[in-house]
């Protein structure tokens, strides 16, 4: 065994251990056996085949904390109007501690629970306990064990069976603190009883001018026919960390959708890990990068077919400028007697300078015999021949390649399924490509 | 009768890579009048529409173009296209995620502001995008579909003909705009273009087929080989074309063939 590198950012983490007073045995038993695990493994290096690409040696330098509760943030007013005004459920995270006064609990069904993680802890126990740690398991990578051992606190959503949530949940993080590196943990615990619905949106922002790193872990549970779209709007700060793992199981029959838009952070790391454990499941797939300057900007996704006839669509894309990097890696694994699994993933790059670059890896592993499995990936420029049409009907130079990188983007984000939630997404992409607000004013 | 002299090409020679394509062409078009380009694959018909676009794949080496009484090559595709200048693709591309009234009107609108009008909001726009696709019989449909994206080859003439259709230009060069069109969409499209006839405006068609003439009639009609117009003629010549094929034309030099400006009596150089 390699000794483990210790490293300011995993000792900082490591003092900054300190369990909420007055926690259930079983939990403050399970935080110190998690940080044990952190302990004993540091943060990933890039000897590990999952972290190959991505360094976490400029996190790795740095002295992180926990900022406390009523620890001076960021400018809330603002970084809240940019997620926009919507109606609806919504929960409020500041450096991964809930802020009640800023969260709106209305608008669910009878029988529906969305609760703060900690507030459900105490509350509904034992909906907690059965999920809780159990598909991000602590053992399973530095991350997870860093998260179940310092997690501040999280959302919580359960759904009995039937249940159906028609707006969607937005879940606001919001990271940063002056005068140091603060760390958050927040995580998501989402639980669908058979044939239950649900749109649940995580937005991350923060602070430009400061770096913090944001860990998140979701775990979401999928009862049978259960259908739930999990959508990530990353815009965290110029200077963040974002280093996110998200854990599905899937019952037979049920639907999941993850699409993520990484737009922000100057290291972007997001992971799925789905197994579909009944027949007949749909898992989709989906994440846009966007990155410039020197930024890293990963979506990693493990899907297992533990079962016949499901389904994973999976779809990347990235467009890149500068020095920047994206990493793709899908690995879809199809295991014994999961026969007329149908699976395909697509990674399509678009670069628009000489130094940017794509690390992409598409893993097929299929231990059954009946099945259709594929996946495409494409890395290019932006066409000559496109231009020129676009420039020969009066567009200048810099409208026709604004115009051309959107459309790259745009199935992407209409992708986005609720309305309200689909305008926030144009809204946010076009913002950062060039000239693209002047894009949808014509709209 | 014609108009001023809106078009002027002399000695035009053009390479793609290290192959010249173009060896010294020379051509005048009047306001108010069609011309039909005409000749064997690989003569260079496509590579001059490409060149008046101000396509980059194209090098232009020697000779000029006059457009208005202006240097035409000077200017990057989308000042030509300000100053009216309108090329139609043989292979119109596909642009999946750009709507394909949005994209037309961007066009429209920026070409308004070069000539330092009134953008055209989404109301007066609509109502004009709907009357020109009433002209070229195009599905409202389409106006909501990405650009190209999915249309048959006929589709895409059609829309084409349709942005033609709004940008009104005053020189459209319609590159092979007929390959591919069955018989009905050949007549829509033929529609399309004799309804842009105006005294003040003219029309390039690059073509390799007569029949497109007997929807659209020409004013001239010249024959392109090896780079170089090598005859020219009324609209007598297209049929002739069709009877003798255009083996003559890669067999003979072009030089000892009659020369454009003998022809019709109204190409005298200034």
């Amino acid at each position: 065994m390699s000794p483990t590198s210790v490293t300011p950012a995993s000792e900082s983490l490591a003092a900054a251990f300190a369990p909420p007073h007055g926690e259930p045995g079983w939990l403050a038993e399970a935080r110190l056996a998690a940080l044990g695990s952190f302990q004993a493994a540091g943060l990933p290096t890039t000897r590990l085949e999952d972290w190959r690409t991505t360094s976490l040696a400029p996190l790795s330098a740095l002295t992180l904390f926990r900022p406390r509760p009523d620890a001076e943030g960021p400018d809330l007013k603002a970084l809240l109007e940019r997620a926009g005004r919507l109606d609806g459920p919504r929960l409020v995270f500041v450096n991964g501690r809930y802020r009640p006064d800023l969260t709106r609990l209305t608008g669910l069904p009878a029988g529906a629970t969305l609760l703060a993680l900690g507030d459900a802890i105490r509350e509904v126990p034992d909906r907690v306990r059965p999920h809780l740690f159990r598909l991000a398991h602590p053992e399973a990578g530095a991350l997870t064990a860093a998260s179940a051992a310092l997690f501040e606190d999280g959302a919580f959503l359960h759904l009995p069976g039937g249940a159906a949530v028609a707006p969607p949940i937005r879940i606001i993080h919001v990271g940063g603190a002056p005068g140091g590196v603060a760390a958050a943990f927040p995580r998501l615990l989402v639980v669908a009883g058979e044939g239950a619905l649900c749109t649940v949106l995580e937005h991350y922002l923060g602070m430009d001018d400061q770096a913090y790193l944001v860990a998140p872990v979701a775990e979401l549970v999928l009862g049978a026919g259960a259908r739930v779209d999990h959508y990530r709007f990353q815009e965290d700060g110029a200077a963040a960390f974002h280093l996110a793992s998200v854990h599905v199981e899937q019952a037979a029959g049920s639907h999941f959708l993850s699409h993520a838009l990484s737009l922000g952070a100057r290291l972007s790391r997001s992971e799925v890990h789905a197994r579909m454990n009944g027949e007949d499941g749909e898992c989709r797939l989906s994440g846009l990068s966007l990155a410039d300057g020197h930024r890293l900007s990963g979506h990693l996704s493990v899907v297992e077919h533990a079962a016949p006839r499901c389904t994973t669509q999976e779809t990347f894309k990235a467009i890149l400028d500068g020095h920047a990097r994206a990493v793709f890696s899908g690995r879809i694994r199809v295991l014994p007697g999961a026969q007329k699994t149908q699976a395909y993933q697509s990674s399509s790059n678009l670069l628009l300078s000489d130094d940017a670059t794509v690390n992409t890896s598409p893993q097929l592993e299929i231990f059954a015999d009946d099945v259709k499995c594929g996946h495409g990936g494409t890395v290019g420029r932006l066409d000559e021949t496109s231009l020129f049409y676009l420039r020969s009907r009066g567009l200048d130079e810099a409208a026709a390649r604004s115009l051309l990188i959107y459309a790259f983007a745009a199935e992407l984000v209409e992708a986005v399924r609720p309305e309200p939630l689909r305008a926030r997404a144009r809204a946010l992409v076009a913002a950062r490509l060039p000239g693209g607000v002047r894009l949808l004013e014509a709209a | 009768m014609s108009g001023e002299v809106l078009l002027e090409i002399r000695g035009l020679t053009a390479r793609v890579g290290e192959k010249e394509i173009l060896k010294g062409l020379d051509l005048t078009v009047r306001a108010g009048e069609v011309h039909a380009i005409m000749g064997p694959n690989g003569s260079g018909k496509s590579t001059l529409a490409g060149v008046l676009a101000g396509r980059d794949a194209f090098e232009v080496t020697g000779g000029s173009v006059r457009y208005d009484g202006q240097d035409l090559l000077a200017l990057p595709p989308e000042a030509r296209a300000a100053r009216g200048v309108f090329l139609g693709f043989q292979y119109p591309v596909e642009i999946p995620g750009v709507g394909n009234l949005y994209f037309l009107r961007t066009a429209l609108n920026a070409l308004r502001r070069a000539r330092g009008e009134e953008e055209l909001d989404a109301m007066d726009f609509l109502s004009l995008a709907k009357e020109k696709m009433k002209l070229v019989e195009l599905d409202p449909a389409f106006g909501s579909r990405s650009v190209n994206e999915g249309f048959s080859g006929g589709e895409k003439k059609r829309n084409e003909i349709f942005q033609m259709a709004v940008l009104e230009p005053r020189l459209a060069i319609l590159d092979e705009i007929d390959s591919g069109l069955d018989i009905d969409a050949l007549r829509v499209v033929s529609k399309g273009v004799n309804a842009l006839r105006r005294a003040d405006r003219a029309v390039l068609l690059v073509t390799h087929y007569q029949r497109l003439l007997d929807h659209i009639t020409p004013d001239a009609v010249h024959v392109m080989a090896a780079g170089r117009i090598v005859r020219s003629g009324g609209r007598e010549l297209a049929k002739e074309l069709e009877q003798t094929g255009y083996a003559w034309a890669a067999e003979k030099p072009p030089l000892g063939l009659s020369p454009p400006q003998h022809l019709h009596g109204q190409r005298a150089r200034p």
